[in-house]
């Protein structure tokens, strides 16, 4: 053997042979060593991945608990609101955006005799002449802010329906309409304005029975009068004039309340207006020592578009403050003012008084307000004035407003628009 | 011949001192306490002016002025109404039915009347 493998080399002849064969030997073990890593490497990877894969699934275990619990959570969430809708002691109803009935609460069926559940996914316009039908005007105004108004539906139902637009971050997602029955409020209202109605024209009866049989005895129509007896007389007289203009500050108030106040409103001049109730003022101002002073626009103005019944009683209003609250000496001036670009005309009262202390000045406007400096003053006064002046204001579309301080004096302005 | 006014009015107090001012004001005054006795009086004498109050008893004053329309002898005998109220729709009703004139109680005296009456009749 070998012999014969050294003949065979011989054979083969060259040493070189060899060496091509060991060193491919060496190669091929080389690769194995190779391949031998390589998966040394992948069985590495493998645990590794198999360690993640585990890692992600406790995690995943983790989250599915969690949303378990989101889920009740949302479950309780969403029973709650059910329940607070449902049991809402008012109608309430949800639209998505195309104004779909998306949610109607029990009420709805009281207010309405529409079954909440028939109505579900119909849109308003589709319930034909329903009673809901009202709504869809208000829709169509399509509320930005709280829109709430006033509606009849019946002789013995009127409700307050007020619109909510309901926003998801910038986005619209819906409207909420709440429908409360205000029919006993109103009916209350009504009386209590009647109440006060009756008895403003049954108290004036006797009040002019008064007035007429003080004036014909001081008029001398009832025999002489001496000159102390004309004195209390005139102090009666005075006393009755106060009462009555008590009287009609009430009446004025009622008829606000019952939202027929606006009468005859025609195109007319401020002026002129301004000029008959100055006329009364300036003597009584005079009077009193105090110098008064009207400032007219140097320019023609516009006509405005006012109750001038309405407006007199404004400037009677805020001249009466003038004088009344403020010292012989001092002085009262109204002037009024074009505004050509904003496309009104200001009034302002201004006086050198008595002022509003500041921390009343909030409630000026309020009914029956009286300043607590003024009540020292002037015990004479309702509180009614400033109240009746700013419904008017406000009725003609117009502001009211004003400056004032302690022991200076006050401003009075308010605006009528000209267009 | 004195001119003759008729005070249809149920508060005795203002009727005595209104019939008071116009007998010195040489006027022939009478009274009537209600629509009803008035309706009855404006058919008797005939006044040449009437002061009508509105709220009355039986008959009140809208109501007067209405049955005076739709006789031809009496709708033009003019009507100044005395009133305690004065809201602009009574008033503009009254004047469509033919009243001359509104005066609230209040705001008046028994002198301005007087001079309302002149006004109309001399």
């Amino acid at each position: 053997m070998k012999k014969n493998s050294i003949k065979k080399i011989k054979e083969v002849g060259t040493l070189e042979e060899l060496d091509r064969i060991a060193k491919m030997l060496v190669r091929r073990d080389f690769e194995l060593s190779e391949i031998r890593e390589k998966r040394d490497a992948e069985l590495k990877e493998l645990e590794k991945r198999n360690k993640e894969i585990t890692g992600s699934r406790i995690a995943l275990m983790n989250i599915l608990e969690d949303v378990e619990k989101a889920k009740e959570k949302s479950e309780e969430e969403r029973d709650k609101t059910l329940a607070i809708f449902d049991n809402f002691p008012e109608g309430l109803l949800f639209l998505d955006k195309e104004n779909r009935i998306s949610s109607a609460n029990p009420d709805i069926k009281d207010l309405f005799g529409l079954d909440p559940e028939k109505i579900i996914g119909k849109r308003i316009d589709e319930l034909g002449k329903s009673s809901l039908a009202p709504f869809i005007d208000i829709l169509k105004e399509s509320p930005k802010g709280i829109y709430r108004k006033e509606l009849k539906l019946k002789e013995n139902l009127i409700l307050e329906i007020s619109a909510i637009p309901v926003m998801k971050v910038e986005e619209k997602i819906g409207t909420l309409i709440i429908l409360r029955d205000v029919t006993r409020e109103k009916i209350i209202e009504r009386l209590k304005t009647e109440f006060v109605s009756i008895v403003a024209h049954q108290l004036r009866t006797p009040l002019s029975a008064v007035k007429w049989t003080l004036k014909m005895i001081l008029d001398g129509d009832l025999g002489e009068v001496s000159k102390e007896q004309r004195e209390f007389l005139n102090k009666t007289y005075i006393s009755n004039e106060r009462m009555i203009r008590l009287i009609n500050d009430l009446l004025n108030i009622t008829r606000i309340e019952e939202g027929r106040f606006l009468y005859n409103v025609q195109k007319q001049s401020i002026i002129e207006v301004a000029e008959r109730v100055i006329a009364s003022s300036r003597e009584e101002a005079q009077r009193r020592g105090i110098r008064f002073e009207f400032k007219k626009p140097r320019k023609k103005i516009p006509e405005v578009k006012i109750d001038s019944e309405k407006i007199s009683l404004v400037f009677q209003n805020l001249l009466d403050n003038a004088i009344h609250y403020t010292k012989t000496g001092g002085h009262v001036k109204v002037s009024i003012d074009y505004l050509k670009d904003e496309e009104k005309i200001i009034i302002s009262v201004k006086d050198t008084g008595i002022g509003i202390l500041k921390d009343q000045q909030k409630r000026v406007f309020s009914r029956f307000f009286r300043g607590a400096n003024a009540i020292k003053t002037e015990t004479e006064g309702t509180g009614l004035g400033l109240f009746i002046a700013k419904n008017i204001v406000e009725a003609h579309n117009g502001k009211i407003w004003f400056e004032s301080r302690k022991n200076k004096g006050s401003t009075f302005h308010f605006s009528l628009p000209t267009s | 011949m004195p001119k003759k006014i008729l005070i249809i009015e149920d508060e005795e107090l203002l009727c005595n001192l209104l019939k008071r001012k116009l007998n010195e004001e040489g006027y022939q005054t009478s009274v009537a306490k209600d629509g009803v006795e008035g309706m009855k009086m404006i058919k008797e004498i005939k006044p040449d002016l009437i002061l009508l109050d509105i709220v009355m008893p039986n008959k009140n004053g809208f109501e007067v002025m209405d049955e005076m329309q739709t006789d031809e002898k009496l709708k033009h005998i003019p009507i100044i109404v005395i009133s305690n109220s004065g809201q602009p729709v009574e008033i503009d009703k009254a004047k469509e039915l033919g009243a001359k004139d509104w005066l609230i109680k209040t705001e008046f005296d028994p002198q301005e009347v007087i001079e309302k009456v002149k006004k109309q009749i001399g």
